[in-house]
């Protein structure tokens, strides 16, 4: 493995899809559970992460994780294999999933859940990913800009 | 080419994504169950689900994360239509591979959510199946799409 073979947008883009790996772990979202039986309330709140909320987030934020460090991998390894859709792929993906980060924090689901640290992280480490393939789409062309 | 502008691929792909947008507002979900006994509040949000004796069944646009990215999955697969419409297709040449990619990726959210995120005790409703079936028009429409860019550059 050589970190050297790897371009600036591919480098950013890597870093930003382990740190959203490493941030999805952390807590997300809040959601307080009270329930008023008799006039007596129980209960507390509880933290989930990115995986434990029902939501296909976490599935859709492991599929730009992979796209993003799949190319980067094959990139390290000296595998010259061609993948001419990654940066487009790792862009796009990224992009779409930095907006639907951003729309959670607006919608999210009821008044009993609040959003954590981690929405906010994962939100700016997206963000990364998404800058990352952008730049390498625009090495890829070579300065071209789309 | 069809009607002279857009390709097959871009038409398949704007069916796909007009037929999901409409499907967006069918009933994607569907909950029944018996009344709680009195004196029971369930926490906001779940009340509306259950605390009543008759069945209610809801669309898409509440309740998951998946509203936005089909809808965001539609514009792009109606954008190389109308592009094409313009002649202004020239300028976003990756607009076929967009659609492409947010089809397959939107395939497997909708199966995710219908089998892994599904909330348990609610009843799959057929809106969900056109939706899914829609967006894998949208990828088919994306992928012939992709095809028919390379071979009219051949």
């Amino acid at each position: 493995m050589d970190a050297n073979r790897l371009s600036q947008g591919q480098l950013v883009a890597a870093i930003g899809a382990i740190a959203l790996f490493i941030i999805s772990f952390l807590p997300w979202f809040s959601i307080g559970q009270a329930i008023t039986v008799g006039g007596t309330s129980v209960g507390g709140s509880v933290n989930r992460n990115m995986w434990e909320a029902e939501n296909p987030l976490d599935i859709y934020l492991l599929i730009v994780i992979l796209v993003a460090l799949v190319p980067a991998a094959m990139a390290m390894l000296g595998d010259g294999a061609e993948a001419p859709l990654a940066p487009v792929a790792t862009a796009l993906l990224a992009g779409v999933g930095t907006i639907l980060i951003f729309y959670q924090l607006f919608d999210h689901f009821g008044s009993g859940v609040s959003i954590k640290i981690g929405l906010i992280l994962g939100l700016i480490a997206c963000g990364a990913v998404a800058v990352g393939g952008y730049l390498t789409m625009q090495e890829d062309a070579g300065g071209e800009r789309y | 080419m069809v009607g002279g502008r857009l390709s097959q691929g871009q038409v398949i792909a704007a069916v796909g994504a007009v037929v999901l947008l409409v499907g967006m507002f069918l009933p994607w979900i569907g909950v029944s169950g018996s009344s709680l006994p009195s004196g029971v509040n369930l926490p906001p949000g779940v009340a509306n689900g259950i605390s009543g004796a008759a069945s209610t069944s809801d669309n898409i646009w509440k309740g998951s994360t998946l509203d936005i990215y089909l809808l965001i999955t539609a514009v792009v697969a109606l954008l190389p239509a109308l592009l094409a419409l313009t002649d202004a297709a020239e300028e976003f040449s990756f607009v076929s591979a967009a659609t492409f990619l947010l089809g397959v990726v939107g395939t497997i959210l909708v199966i995710a959510w219908l089998t892994v995120d599904f909330p348990d005790g609610a009843d799959r409703k057929y809106g969900a199946f056109i939706g899914l079936a829609a967006a894998i028009v949208i990828a088919i429409g994306g992928f012939r799409a992709m095809q028919e860019e390379v071979a009219g550059e051949i």
